[in-house]
């Protein structure tokens, strides 16, 4: 019994980070209509962001995470206002693949700048961890868990109340809207994006803290992210509290009692289910 | 075909059915790795470039095939061809029992469901007794890269044969009406369920038959590598640069990325993947239809072409 | 003779939202029929029904006697069933001719297995339509006249028994919309049925045979266009009710 409460729990931690992994992409997709499959090397970045604010400036990694977000949301903007607003109404492969090439490049830059060695953000309390009877709560995961629901919660604060996250809101219905907002549309595009790749940052910033960073870690992240952003579904920005907790949790579930080789068929046969049965998320409205 | 591309064509076939007479090793070993993903990109074309599902399942036919061709012939020592076969089966069952439910979902929906099926199988397979769980299969070496050469590049041939048929039949046309406006086809009779069905299982038809040669050509598989999603990305930028949709454009594309990489790997080793990433997003960027398109409006327009098609996909 | 066309209590919800409410009527043969109704009547709604693209919540649809109502789309189209959209959805990637091939090749009866001879049906086609100029174009090329005249002839190539019409005047000219008028009036001639939404009362009241008003979902009248215009319900509905 305390064995699966600790499963649980470790489920439930993981899938605060989850949440926040997912959060970037599914804002991404579901405004702009762009599937950004680099996403996860924007995760990857923001990790080595992180990591070198620690490591050079002795910068703690969560003092550090509103730097490594604003890092990534000019990295976003520019990217998007510079390249990817060229191509934003060109057919869907042809978004795929430049996030693809992205991806590509991101991944090589990374490896010749930060080598391919694999790092870790080890702040002094990264041991802690407090103790619930039988039960452990790793101080790390407890901070970075606690970071991401703020995260999410306050960017669907954002989305809902502030005049930006609402014009960002009904460009995902039309594109004309940002208009009526008075904002123009590719600037708007571009801090959309922004904001997506700094939450990636974010996310990136809070998995160091948890796990080991190398280059490659990106295409893994993007895959996971989908999953998550499509079984909370796209139209509520807390839906990937729902997917991600789920994941984490299915994830450890099948750890445990199934085998470790088999945590991905489960997250991704998940992903395949949720498609087939209810295409627009857990919480999505039924078709 | 017009008059001048019958022979072109011909031409071409015949160079490359020489080349192992007169080319060397590595030449015709770059020639079968470059040959089958022209295959793979043409399998794909069927499903993406045609229909218009962008299917990042297809290295799931790939990966059975392989799994085919190994399982046949080391489990049960039976000949290469009853490989092939076997993996031709496995794939087409595949297509039709994942890509009913599958095939129902659209655009980016779609590719991603076909995106998580590919990683479930790679799971499956590392699980799987016969399959060698994770640590794969050896098969029989077979030294004669001539007839891998052949091989691969009579499967082209049949695959393009099948495209060019598919360009100016009912069944092709059908295809075409989906990928244009799916509500659209079935008002007018098309049976979209099954002909989507159908593209997904001719297109898996062809990944499987390239997935078992390539197994029995390197003698060894395993989940990681036969089952390999960037191995999909690949046929898509292969396809996508050399025009989705059209006879010839995905073996262009197949062959001039092949080419590309190859000589960048070998020029400059260290930032090969790098340069194939730009060359990526520029290709999208400035020629998002195509190297087909390129060629045959860059003589009218010229580098007004690159403008035009940036003009036209900007916001 | 028997009506070729049944709508027996049709009714399709949309989560809570009644869009077609319990309405019942029949298309005979060689008749035009014309459905009017203000936005949001429900009529497109009703033809989508007719022609498969959305399944009713309840009530039957019966073509030459049999149900269809479960059918999926492209089977009624192959019994004889052949639509126009309002909103106008070429395969915009396709020359004009293909657009309307694809008709020929799998309309009625599973159509032409010959690409070349239902090339030359589609040229037939938009001949007939007016667009014979236009065949090399691509679709989304065509301006929005041209595009209501290619809805037609792709309907027009699958050799239906029965045409259903969503539109096919709104934002067409006097001239446009007179020419149109022959068309569908030469489609009847050639014994097809015609179902006609439209939002032009004159041009609809001078083309049918009978009216049926849509409002709020339900069919208010039925009847000679005459009789109908001049009813004091539909004459609300469309004007709202006087000020006292």
């Amino acid at each position: 019994m305390d064995l699966l409460a600790q499963i649980l729990i470790n489920g439930i931690l993981l899938g605060g980070l989850y949440a926040v992994m997912a959060l970037g992409l599914a804002l991404v997709w579901g405004v702009l209509n762009i599937v950004n499959l680099a996403h996860g090397a924007f995760i990857m970045l923001g990790a080595y962001v992180s990591w070198h604010l620690y490591t050079y400036a002795h910068i703690d990694p969560f003092l550090g995470l509103p730097i490594t977000a604003v890092v990534m949301f000019v990295l976003g903007y520019a990217l998007q206002r510079g390249l990817l607003n060229l191509v934003v109404r060109a057919p869907m492969f042809n978004t795929l693949l430049i996030t693809f090439g992205l991806e590509v490049v991101l991944t090589y830059l990374a490896q010749l700048a930060f080598s391919a060695d694999f790092r870790t953000i080890n702040p002094s309390y990264a041991g802690d961890s407090i103790q619930f009877g039988a039960i452990v709560l790793p101080l790390a995961r407890l901070m970075a868990f606690g970071v991401a629901i703020v995260l999410t919660v306050a960017m669907w604060l954002f989305l809902l109340h502030t005049r930006l996250g609402r014009a960002i809101r009904a460009t995902a219905q039309n594109l004309v809207a940002a208009r009526l907002y008075g904002v123009e549309p590719r600037h708007l595009y571009a801090v959309t994006f922004g904001i997506g790749i700094g939450l990636a940052g974010a996310a990136g910033g809070l998995y160091g803290t948890v796990s080991q960073i190398n280059p490659y870690i990106g295409a893994t992240l993007t895959a996971k992210s989908f999953a998550i952003a499509i079984i909370g579904g796209l139209d509520n920005p807390l839906g990937v509290i729902v997917g991600g907790l789920f994941l984490g949790i299915v994830e450890s579930l099948t750890a445990l009692y199934i085998g470790p080789t088999f945590a991905d068929v489960a997250s991704f046969g998940v992903l395949v289910l949720v498609l087939i049965v209810r295409p627009s998320g857990l919480l999505g409205k039924t078709a | 075909m017009k008059a001048l591309q019958i022979p072109a064509v011909l031409i071409a076939l015949i160079v490359l059915a020489a080349v192992p007479w007169f080319g060397s090793d590595v030449l015709v070993q770059f020639g079968i790795n470059a040959l089958l993903l022209a295959v793979l990109a043409q399998g794909w074309n069927i499903i993406g470039g045609y229909t218009g599902y962008a299917s990042f399942g297809n290295s799931v036919f790939y990966g059975l095939g392989s799994y085919g061709v190994g399982i046949a012939m080391v489990q049960w020592e039976l000949p290469f061809a009853v490989g092939l076969a076997f993996g031709v089966v496995l794939s087409v069952a595949f297509a039709i029992l994942l890509g009913i439910p599958v095939l129902r979902l659209k655009g980016h929906y779609f590719a991603i469901a076909t995106l998580a099926l590919a990683q479930v199988m790679t799971a499956i397979v590392s699980n799987v007794k016969i399959a060698g769980q994770n640590i794969g299969l050896v098969l029989p070496p077979l030294n004669n890269d001539l007839l891998f050469y052949e091989l691969a590049l009579g499967l082209l041939v049949v695959a393009t044969l099948t495209i060019y048929w598919l360009s100016r039949s009912r069944f092709g046309f059908g295809l075409i009406a989906i990928r244009e406006n799916e509500e659209g086809a079935a008002v007018m009779g098309v049976n979209t369920t099954l002909y989507k069905v159908l593209a997904f299982a001719l297109s898996g038809v062809f990944s499987a038959l390239a997935g078992g040669i390539h197994a029995y050509w390197v003698t060894f598989i395993d989940p990681e590598s036969a089952f390999d999603i960037s191995l999909n990305v690949k046929m898509i930028i292969m396809a996508v640069f050399g025009g989705p949709g059209t006879v010839f454009g995905p073996i262009i594309g197949a062959l001039s990325l092949s080419a590309i990489s190859e000589f960048l790997s070998s020029e400059i080793t260290s930032i090969a993947g790098l340069f194939f990433g730009v060359v990526v997003v520029a290709a999208v960027v400035l020629m998002p239809r195509g190297l087909a398109d390129m060629l045959r409006r860059f003589r009218t327009t010229g580098w007004r072409y690159f403008a035009e098609n940036i003009k036209a996909t900007r916001l | 003779m028997s009506a070729i066309l049944e709508i027996k209590n049709v009714t399709r919800r949309f989560s809570g939202l009644v869009a077609v409410n319990d309405v019942s009527f029949d298309l005979q043969p060689k008749e035009i029929l014309g459905i009017i109704g203000p936005n949001g009547a429900g009529k497109t709604t009703l033809i989508s029904l007719i022609s498969g693209t959305l399944p009713p919540s309840s009530g039957d649809i019966l073509f030459e006697g049999k149900s269809i109502a479960n059918m999926p789309a492209y089977q009624r189209a192959r019994l004889g069933i052949g639509r126009t959209f309002q909103i106008m959805r070429p395969f915009p990637g396709l020359s004009v001719l293909d657009n309307v091939a694809v008709g020929a090749l799998f309309g009625r009866g599973g159509g032409n297995a010959e690409l070349a001879r239902a090339r030359e049906l589609a040229r037939a086609q938009l001949d007939f339509v007016g667009l014979g100029k236009n065949v090399d174009q691509r679709a989304d090329e065509l301006g929005g006249p041209g595009r209501k005249r290619l809805e037609l002839a792709k309907a027009l190539a699958m050799q239906p028994k029965v045409l259903l019409c969503d539109e096919v005047m709104a934002g067409l000219n006097l001239v446009e919309i007179d020419e149109v008028i022959d068309v569908i009036r030469k489609v009847r001639n050639e014994g097809i049925s015609v179902l006609v939404i439209e939002h032009v009362i004159k041009a609809i009241k001078s083309l049918s045979d009978r009216l049926l008003v849509l409002h709020h979902g339900e069919k208010i009248a039925d009847g000679d266009p005459e009789t109908v215009l001049a009813n004091q319900a539909v004459v609300e509905a469309y004007l709202g009710k006087r000020r006292a």
